[in-house]
């Protein structure tokens, strides 16, 4: 019973970060229908930028913020330059755009930041917190982890239930004519929604950098729970998002115990299609059906 | 008063509108009836901007609204409640409300949303919940009360009583029409089902395959049997 706590404790801080990942997914599908596949890599890419402000600075809260900011300006640069000209309607052309910037970006942080795999530096405690007479399987940074996040969430639902923004983008997602007709300005709602997405990505990479690795490739893993999470809690729910992302967290954690890690992303995908044969439409979803 | 003049529209090759000149002065309802294809929508979406015109336009008060983007038209004073559900369901009854008038400053958005209430009670009643939970009749109350949260001095009403019993339409065509008198609205109502229409219109126009055919005072429409026969089907 003790191991199976510990386990489920261990797995708090990364289901924080696939929650995060998830949620910045599930901002864009809300108000375009795209899946962003580039997530990730945009993430990717602002993590290397927060650790070169790591690196001249020496402070993490600056590495944070201007990965922050450099989330949003990569979201609305990448939405001007490439899901703009993709034909309104033409969903399945704009997902596959996002696959071609995935791919433009990871060469790119290739060819800016080489070397392979960089370490990210450790900005708080990572070994296990001493306490009652035992060591626990979380540490000051998971902490760190699921306080950020929970901020995050915070501020987000704040945004999108108390402030005329989030009445607006709410508006321009669920019905854009209606939003329209009542002097929404939807187009400009939407640009700052890829901003708004690419800031909570870049979070969730600066945060999962530490315990991992830095590496243009080191974030797909990421996008494999991220998106199974997003399509499970029903893609444009953002509490299921958060919920599943958590959930998700773990059951690798609980997988990774018992078996081997290597065996997380396969349950992963079980989960997935297990989903889709019994509830298509998402766990959370506004929506009654969805077709697969 | 909006002033439609020589509005000419265009689906491809298929003329939507040829040359529609109509006036609907403030204060009263204009009533555009026709039958299913007669270009009503049509006329109805490009007045808010939905739809670009192909030649001539429309004007409030000497202002040129046509041509322009939705978001710009209705900060021009001129207000859809577009046909069908024009409520968003997953927002409660008060933020359906808020959107219709979210970039005017909040004093004034507040005071039109009291006049709102006033004007529809039930929907005070309601304001806590998700416009889904609605009645019919209900919701296009509260389609018609987000339009009129911008404070329009034009309101455009397309095909309000589309599923609603008689007695519901009857009452909200009422309202409308008090309404334009009482607070100097220019209403231009789209309606197939024109006894209903005409009822409440100080002017009627009929609009066949996209022109206009005849103007006249509602009852003078109402009364002729030919017209009636020819393009009203009944």
């Amino acid at each position: 019973m003790t191991t199976f706590l510990d386990y489920l404790l261990g797995g708090l801080g990364s289901g924080a970060i696939i929650a995060l990942m998830a949620l910045s997914l599930v901002l864009i599908w809300r108000s375009t229908r795209v899946v962003n596949f580039a997530q990730v890599g945009q993430a990717m890419f602002t993590t290397f930028i927060a650790l070169s402000i790591q690196t001249w600075t020496g402070s993490w809260f600056i590495a944070l913020v201007g990965a922050l900011a450099a989330g949003a300006i990569l979201g609305v640069f990448i939405q001007y330059l490439v899901l703009r000209p993709v034909k309104r309607n033409d969903t399945s052309g704009a997902i596959i755009a996002t696959f071609g910037v995935l791919i433009a970006l990871q060469a790119a942080a290739g060819m800016i930041w080489p070397g392979g795999s960089q370490a990210f530096p450790q900005p708080f405690n990572n070994a296990g917190i001493e306490f009652a007479g035992r060591v626990w399987p979380i540490s000051v940074y998971d902490f760190v982890v699921i306080g950020v996040t929970a901020l995050l969430v915070l501020g987000l639902t704040l945004l999108f239930t108390r402030t005329s923004l989030g009445l607006s983008m709410r508006a321009a997602a669920f019905n854009p004519e209606v939003a329209k007709l009542s002097g929404v300005r939807v187009s400009r709602v939407l640009t700052f929604g890829w901003a708004l997405a690419g800031s909570v990505g870049a979070v969730a990479g600066v945060l999962v950098a530490p315990v991992s690795t830095i590496s243009p490739n080191s974030f797909d893993i990421l996008l494999v729970y991220a998106f199974t999470v997003a399509v499970i809690g029903g893609l444009d729910s953002l509490i299921g998002a958060i919920s599943i992302g958590v959930f998700t967290g773990l059951v690798i954690s609980l997988v990774s115990g018992y078996s081997d890690s290597g065996n997380a992303p396969i349950v992963a995908l079980l989960l997935l299609a297990l989903n889709l044969i019994l509830k298509p439409e998402g766990i959370f979803s506004h929506h009654k059906a969805r077709s697969v | 008063m909006l002033t439609i003049t020589d509005l000419s529209v265009n689906y491809g090759a298929v003329q939507a509108l040829s040359n529609v000149s109509i006036t609907v002065p403030t204060g009263e309802v204009t009533a555009v009836i026709g039958a299913n294809g007669a270009g009503k929508s049509t006329l109805m979406r490009t007045l808010s901007g939905l739809v670009k015109p192909g030649s001539g336009g429309a004007t409030v008060g000497g202002v040129t609204i046509t041509g322009r983007k939705p978001e710009d038209i209705v900060r021009l004073g001129v207000s859809l409640v577009p046909e069908g559900r024009s409520t968003i369901p997953e927002l409660t009854v008060e933020e359906n409300l808020r959107l219709g008038g979210l970039w005017r400053d909040k004093a004034a958005r507040n005071a039109t949303q009291g006049q709102v209430f006033d004007l529809f009670p039930v929907l005070a009643e309601r304001r806590g919940m998700r416009a889904d939970t609605l009645s019919g009749g209900e919701r296009q109350q509260l389609a018609i009360g987000r339009a009129l949260m911008s404070d329009p001095r034009v309101l455009l009403l397309d095909e309000p009583s589309l599923g609603l019993a008689p007695l519901i339409v009857t009452q909200i065509l009422e309202l409308v029409s008090r309404l334009a008198t009482e607070s100097n609205l220019a209403v231009l109502l789209v309606e197939q089902n024109a006894v209903t229409a005409l009822r409440v219109a100080t002017t009627g126009v009929v609009l066949n395959l996209g022109k206009v055919v005849m103007v006249g005072s509602g009852s003078e429409i109402a009364s002729d049997e030919q017209l009636r026969h020819a393009y009203l089907g009944y």
